[in-house]
């Protein structure tokens, strides 16, 4: 006989698992789902119309700012699916978070900012508007519809914000949604105030100046930010409500001085060069600072999820090495490329599917109830009690080891075992990689020297196109 | 599939909170604007217009401070004369005179019916900038165009209203448009 333990209550953990009780349907019954949906095709609406209107003045550069924006948004979106790749966001989800900051947050912006220069300009004078309107107009009024995002992610889909890194993870969508529909605003705009008809350069140098010089800290990263402190107020409920709220102000209100001390004339240099300044002093600084942040709640809930694969005690499942690799993503590509090194193409697709099944695997153990329940043989094939379904951990005596997870657990870790099956096949049973630290090493220096001659090839390109 | 009465509460107050925020930005803002007043009085002296260039508004000329943004390298200057709008706008520009006039009758005809009549003319401000003047029309409206070019910027001045508006104001306008000077001097 089974007997069925209480689920206890992990309200430290740094991840609250989606239950498995959990229904994307039932937010069709929320009213957020219907408040995002009115608001999500108002800003289509709106969005659809510049572009039309933007296609009938500037057919060709119209279309060059798609695309080149669009093609933007792709090394974003690999960035933040390689920080979701243990526990996955469902693709609804994140489109709603890129579509709220494209389509809601950009048409919210665009009245808000004009609104907030004209105070500025009525209440103070038409020369504080010009010089300081945008470092007061855009961290409060982009800030706040953006955020806004981010809490009706948290409304319509409770369940799926799981951890901090959640919060990161549509953050930094809704400020790239937001990103890449402003990018293409600003490129029409630019293309009518040079008044020389449909023409691609000032496409192509909106593009240089707002995509790379001023694009990398730009709205993703503020996002990804007040991300990170929404995301602890949803799911760090063992924490007081009040510094809970604390931390999600103080997140939002870190994104606003960010974003105003990148819109500011404050510590620019000015002149041709000033923009590489600008870079070193007011951009580089906060990426690096919310990077580290983000480092720091992807290793949190990196060792979470490894926590539960290690409970397992089970080599079949992960061995300690795979572990310290599984929950690092350039540990993971570097077990890809040595698999591929010592058997090839097959060996490093063995191995992709290896960790994608352990990851999945992990999630499936975090989201199930603990029962007590007879250890079943050590047979990978041995197919689970009806009465205790889940997978059981490797127990010191042959009684009352703990089952973890449920049906999906039995799923993933069937297909981790036949994954695991096929690397011992191919003579590579292990995913991992040898440590080494001069690797590690030679990968910073050499991303930090291709990051600086991007940026000066960049530079010399606008100034080439004549950017003012 | 059952939502708990609470949970639906919760996330009503939540709907109703993103959407109040989202109405004070995009309409409570706005209205806000509206409820003050954008012009004031332009003055007597030279006005600023932006990348060091400087015009003396018509007497009684009052400034829409919404439209009017100066700046180091360009800048903008809404002025009113009755229902008269004129506007000084100064940009970025290493073309010659020619060009920064065809990048300005662009701007003009780009705009639904708008369109160029009559001749060109040249010029000259009382500070020795020479340009080119023009007029054009659009149903309801006439206006005047005047372009300079000096140092590295272009000079865009437009003056558009009523024909018996226009008119009235034009002189007042001419005598404001010989002031535009380039970092207090000649080009």
């Amino acid at each position: 006989m089974t007997q069925t333990l209480p689920t206890a209550p992990r309200r430290r953990e740094p991840v609250h698992p989606t239950p498995e009780w959990a229904h994307p349907g039932k937010s069709l019954l929320l009213p957020a789902f219907w408040v995002v949906l009115m608001l999500i095709a108002g800003g289509a609406v709106r969005v659809a119309l510049f572009v039309r209107d933007s296609f009938a003045a500037y057919p060709t550069a119209t279309l060059l700012a798609l695309v080149l924006f669009g093609l933007y948004a792709v090394p974003f979106c690999v960035f933040v699916a390689a920080l979701d790749y243990l526990e996955r966001e469902p693709p609804l989800l994140l489109a709603t978070a890129f579509a709220w900051g494209g389509l809601v947050a950009t048409s919210i912006s665009i009245r808000g900012n004009a609104a907030v220069h004209n105070l500025v300009a009525k209440l103070a004078s038409p020369g504080l508007a010009a010089e300081w309107g945008s470092a007061l107009a855009g961290p409060t009024v982009e800030e706040i519809a953006k955020a806004l995002g981010i809490v009706a992610i948290v409304l319509v889909a409770r369940a799926q914000v799981n951890s901090v890194l959640d919060g990161v993870v549509y953050g930094s969508l809704v400020g790239l949604g937001f990103q890449v529909v402003e990018d293409v605003v600003y490129a029409v705009n630019a293309v009518a105030v040079a008044g020389r008809g449909d023409q691609v350069a000032p496409v192509i140098a909106t593009f240089l100046l707002r995509g790379f010089l001023a694009g990398l800290w730009s709205h993703t990263l503020f996002g990804a930010l007040a991300g990170a402190g929404i995301g602890y107020l949803a799911v760090r409920t063992d924490r007081s409500l009040l510094v809970r709220v604390t931390v999600a102000v103080l997140s939002v209100l870190g994104a606003m001085a960010i974003h105003f001390l990148w819109n500011s004339p404050l510590l620019s240099l000015g002149g041709g060069a000033g923009i590489f300044g600008d870079l070193f002093v007011k951009g580089i600084p906060p990426l690096l600072m919310i990077l580290l942040l983000v480092r720091g709640v992807r290793h949190r809930e990196a060792d979470y999820y490894m926590g539960q694969l290690a409970a397992l005690g089970d080599r079949r499942i992960a061995t300690e090495d795979e572990l310290r690799v599984l929950g690092h993503g350039h540990l993971r590509a570097g077990a890809r490329r040595y698999a591929y090194g010592r058997g090839g193409v097959k060996a490093r697709r063995a191995v992709r599917r290896l960790q994608r099944a352990q990851a999945r695997l992990a999630v499936e153990l975090s989201r199930g109830v603990v029962r007590s329940g007879p250890a079943p043989a050590p047979d990978p094939a041995a197919a689970p009690t009806a009465s205790a379904v889940g997978v059981a951990r490797v127990a010191d005596g042959p009684t009352c080891a703990p089952i973890l997870g449920g049906s999906h657990a039995v799923r993933w870790r069937d297909r981790v075992l036949v994954e695991r099956g096929r690397m011992l096949a191919l003579g590579h049973p292990e995913a991992t990689a040898p440590l080494s630290h001069n690797g590690s090493i030679r990968r910073i220096l050499g991303g930090i020297a291709v990051f600086l001659a991007a940026m000066i090839v960049v530079g010399l390109s606008l100034i080439a196109l004549g950017a003012s | 599939m059952r939502v708990a009465r609470g949970t639906l509460l919760r996330n009503l107050a939540g709907s109703i909170g993103v959407l109040c925020t989202v109405a004070g930005l995009a309409f409570g803002l706005p209205a806000l604007d509206r409820a003050l007043p954008a012009q004031r009085p332009a003055g007597d002296g030279p006005y600023p217009v932006g990348g060091g260039v400087t015009v003396t508004p018509p007497p009684g000329a009052r400034l829409d401070v919404t439209l009017t943004r100066p700046g180091d390298t360009r800048g903008t200057a809404v002025f009113l004369t009755g229902t008269v709008r004129y506007v000084v706008v100064v940009t970025p520009f290493d073309g010659s005179l020619a060009e920064a006039n065809a990048r300005l009758r662009r701007k003009i005809t780009g705009v639904r019916g708008h369109e160029i009549t009559g001749k060109e003319f040249p010029v000259r401000t009382a500070s020795g900038l020479n340009g080119l003047q023009g007029t054009y029309a659009a149903p309801g409206r006439a206006g005047r165009y005047l372009v300079f070019r000096a140092g590295g910027v272009a000079i865009e001045v437009t003056a558009a209203g009523s024909a018996p508006a226009l008119s009235g104001a034009l002189p007042a306008i001419e005598a404001s448009t010989r002031t535009i000077a380039y970092r207090g001097g000649t080009a």
